[in-house]
């Protein structure tokens, strides 16, 4: 499957203006350095039901709720562990196809 | 810095006593309700999110970010930070116990992004620990200044 440019992101809280904000930058900092062209949103968890997206990413006790409904559910429990970020979402990627040169 | 930033409410407290999160959430509001800057049922409004939505403001090891909607009472936009004497467990699976609780109000959805911008910013530059060194809460209060001028 070829990787939708640029990805829909959606960082996801319980509010979606908190740690989803502090997440939305760490995720974008990440996605820049692994130069894929991404667009990230910080939602809350209930709205993010209701919306389309390739990568969701959030604190494990929210991203469970999403297994299955995007391509790509990552949970992570450090905002400030950018490289741990990196790691889970480089191996998400390369299981879709999505680090492979795009057509 | 922008205007937005330079209006915002910003204090510190180093070094209070919780009895767990509940109270350190309490604790962390305190300084925003003294000053007026959220109202004085947003530090419960506060506790009521993490009762509902679990611990996920606790966002990385040993940090807290307690918070409301705009309609639960944030009057002004402000961070508060605070150090425990003791820390807290919140029951979150990888980032208890927590010994910074920092406490945000934001009056709408959109006024908070540079000031969080600029506190995520500061903490990944290390502010935790130069927090945590303050004894007290002028160290404190100083410490977190960086914040108001890194947006």
């Amino acid at each position: 499957m070829s990787r939708p440019d640029p990805l829909k992101v959606l960082t996801v809280c319980g509010v979606g203006m908190g740690s989803s904000l502090m997440l939305r930058m760490t995720a974008e900092d990440v996605l820049k350095r692994m130069e894929v062209p991404a667009k990230v949103e910080a939602t809350d968890v209930s709205s993010a039901r209701g919306m389309q997206a390739d990568v969701i990413i959030g604190q494990g006790m929210h991203t469970e709720a999403f297994e299955g409904r995007a391509p790509v559910v990552v949970g992570i429990s450090n905002f400030m562990d950018k490289d741990g970020l990196q790691q889970q979402l480089t191996e998400a990627f390369e299981a879709q196809g999505w680090l492979e040169p795009q057509p | 810095m922008s205007e937005l930033l330079e209006e915002a409410v910003l204090v510190g407290r180093a070094r209070r006593p919780a009895g767990g999160w509940r109270d350190a959430i309490r604790v962390a509001c305190d300084p925003l309700v003294e000053r007026e800057a959220v109202s004085e049922h947003y530090p419960q409004r506060c506790i009521e999110m993490v009762e509902e939505h679990g611990p996920y403001i606790v966002l990385a090891p040993g940090i807290a970010l307690a918070h409301a909607r705009p309609e639960d009472g944030a009057l002004r936009l402000a961070v508060a930070a605070t150090t425990l004497t003791e820390p807290v467990a919140f029951g979150h699976e990888d980032n208890d116990p927590v010994d910074l609780v920092f406490a945000f109000g934001s009056p709408d959805r959109d006024q908070h992004v540079g000031l969080l911008s600029a506190l995520a910013t500061a903490l990944l530059g290390g502010l935790a620990d130069r927090l945590r060194a303050a004894e007290d809460d002028e160290a404190l209060q100083a410490a977190l200044a960086e914040v108001g001028d890194g947006g």
